[in-house]
């Protein structure tokens, strides 16, 4: 790796004289968005705050949970409303955690199947709710089998923002189609064997469907909502009281991390440490496309970015809370200040202060919601 | 494969071994499993997930395989009811009462669920026949108790619950 001079220095003279302490265990899922985390280790940003840090790579949403749940990861890159499940106790599962960061906003992709585009006819980019719905119901009265869009858990933004776009043009996603699960890996293989018509994930799989010729982008996640959160980085709440400086050090790596990555000038450096790590098998022009903001040939309106998402925000937060509420997913009894209090803005603020960086305006607000048919 | 030998000694009949994930639910079914045994780093675990939150498709137990963990990790796993770990190397007169925990805690989580569901029903039900006897005293001009008593002769005559004939009646606008 190439010596690399880093701009303004997220390494305040304090944390450099800090005594190692312990192995912090981070997990991931291979997508562009774990970029922060390959990235600072990569770059020895990690070190430079004085910590001793095993990233490993997760092969999946469950086991990555899992395992951070029962005491076999001390922190990981998440997907937004899983802390709301861990702090809920979804499916069996209890985990109070800490999210001190985000890692990434907008990102996913809606790819279809050339199948599916051929029903379509004519789309324009970003493909509309209204004009999906439209080729739907043409389509649905040819169909053998409902249409299959798989997304990559049940509690992700994936799902929620996909089911937000298909409510809002009268579709339900329960009912019209199927949503099935399947990790983001796979999402190409599944979609070039006709297991799946279409499917929202990260980055790079989007692209690396559109590579090899299973399908198309359509639409970008931050078509439905322009600079969501996505990824979280959350820490156990063990982990935040044993070591809390392990953990502020960690989030200031991350935010420095961040930075650098939305210098465009380090964007091919940023390819090569992504592809070296976790994508051995994608072109670097795959995994290009995330930080050029492009779909295919065409240019996104809200792309992948990271500084901008490093602030955690439970305002935005409680959007994924509130969709989880609307289909079902989150008994009544659970309240919004259990279910938000993973998300730790002052974690965050300790971390910044160190580099130096200023809080982030607040975006503009979530779309509102779709309403409930009131029907039986 | 040492977990299937290990199932076969404590009394289990492997009924089906997956090595793909394509279409779960169906293999799933058809094979008449009781309970779902599985790595713990499989990848198929996000489609059991989805499986079971989304669409409540032929729930299972799932029993998850370690090839090794932390005994703090197993008993934690064990009291959040999700899921137990058979181990490798665990003795197979140990692995039969590990799935009994799985399948029971399983079963009294299905219980529950089932509860909130119906109870959820229950007042979505009586919702579309406030809406219906709402839109019957205004249409028709009719007290409340009249509204109310129209709706129940209704559904008497024809042999229905009342929540169908409010159906009907919010339909035909």
């Amino acid at each position: 790796m190439s010596e690399i001079a880093l701009p303004d220095s997220p390494l305040a003279a304090p944390a450099l004289s800090r005594a190692r302490t312990r192995t912090l265990r981070i997990g991931f899922v291979p997508l562009t968005d774990a970029a922060p985390l390959l990235v600072a280790e990569a770059l020895g940003l990690f070190d430079h705050v004085g910590l001793r840090v095993n990233l490993s790579a997760e092969t999946a949403w469950a086991p990555l949970r899992d395992k951070l749940a029962f005491g076999a990861l001390d922190a990981a890159q998440l997907l937004g409303p899983m802390p709301i499940a861990l702090a809920a106790g979804l499916d069996g599962v209890q985990a109070p955690l800490a999210v001190t960061a985000g890692l990434g906003v907008n990102g996913n992709t809606l790819t279809l199947s050339r199948a599916l585009l051929h029903d379509l006819g004519r789309i324009g980019y970003p493909l509309s709710a209204a004009a999906f719905a439209q080729g739907l119901r043409r389509r649905r009265r040819g169909a053998s089998r409902p249409l299959t869009i798989a997304v990559v858990f049940p509690y992700s933004s994936h799902n929620y923002l996909l089911r937000h776009w298909l409510a809002s043009a009268g579709l339900d996603p329960d009912r019209d189609l199927r949503l099935v699960v399947v990790p983001p890996p796979l999402m190409p293989d599944r979609l070039r064997d006709g297991q799946i018509d279409g499917f929202c994930a990260g980055e790079p799989w989007g692209s690396a469907a559109a590579a090899e010729g299973a399908g198309a982008i359509v639409l970008g996640s931050g078509d439905i909502w322009p600079n969501h959160p996505e990824k979280v980085f959350a820490v156990t709440a063990e982990a935040a009281t044993a070591a809390p400086d392990d953990v502020t050090a960690c989030t200031a790596a991350l935010i420095a991390a961040a930075r650098w990555l939305d210098d465009p000038a380090n964007h091919t450096e940023a390819v090569e440490i992504l592809r070296r790590r976790a994508f051995a098998d994608l072109s670097a022009e795959t995994l290009r496309a995330a930080f050029d903001g492009l779909a295919g040939n065409e240019v996104q309106a809200a792309p992948l970015r990271f500084l901008p998402a490093t602030f955690p925000r439970r305002d935005e937060a409680a959007w994924w809370l509130r969709q989880m509420r609307r289909w079902g997913h989150v008994p009544a009894g659970v309240s919004d200040a259990t279910a938000l209090a993973p998300w730790r803005a002052d974690l965050w603020r300790a971390a910044a202060l160190r580099l130096r960086v200023a809080e982030p305006p607040a975006p503009p607000p979530p779309p509102a919601d779709v309403l409930r048919e009131t029907q039986p | 494969m040492a977990v299937e030998a290990g199932l076969a000694a404590s009394g289990c009949t492997v009924v089906a071994i997956e090595t793909g994930t394509a279409d779960l639910t169906r293999r799933v079914r058809d094979s008449g499993a009781e309970v779902i045994v599985c790595g713990l780093d499989d990848p198929s675990r996000d489609e059991i997930e989805g499986m079971r939150a989304l669409h409540r498709d032929e729930p299972r137990p799932v029993v998850l395989f370690a090839e090794k963990a932390e005994p703090a990790q197993i008993e934690a796993a064990i009291e959040a009811g999700v899921a137990a770990y058979i181990v490798e190397g665990l003795a197979p007169a140990r692995v039969r009462p590990v799935m009994e925990v799985a399948i029971r805690s399983f079963r009294a989580t299905q219980a529950l669920r089932a509860e909130a569901a119906e109870a959820r029903r229950g007042l979505a039900e009586q919702k579309l026949v406030d809406r219906a006897k709402a839109q019957l005293m205004q249409r028709q001009r009719l007290s409340e108790p009249e509204a109310y008593k129209r709706l129940r002769r209704m559904a008497m005559d024809r042999g229905v619950r009342l929540p169908v004939i409010a159906g009907e009646i919010l339909d035909e606008k």
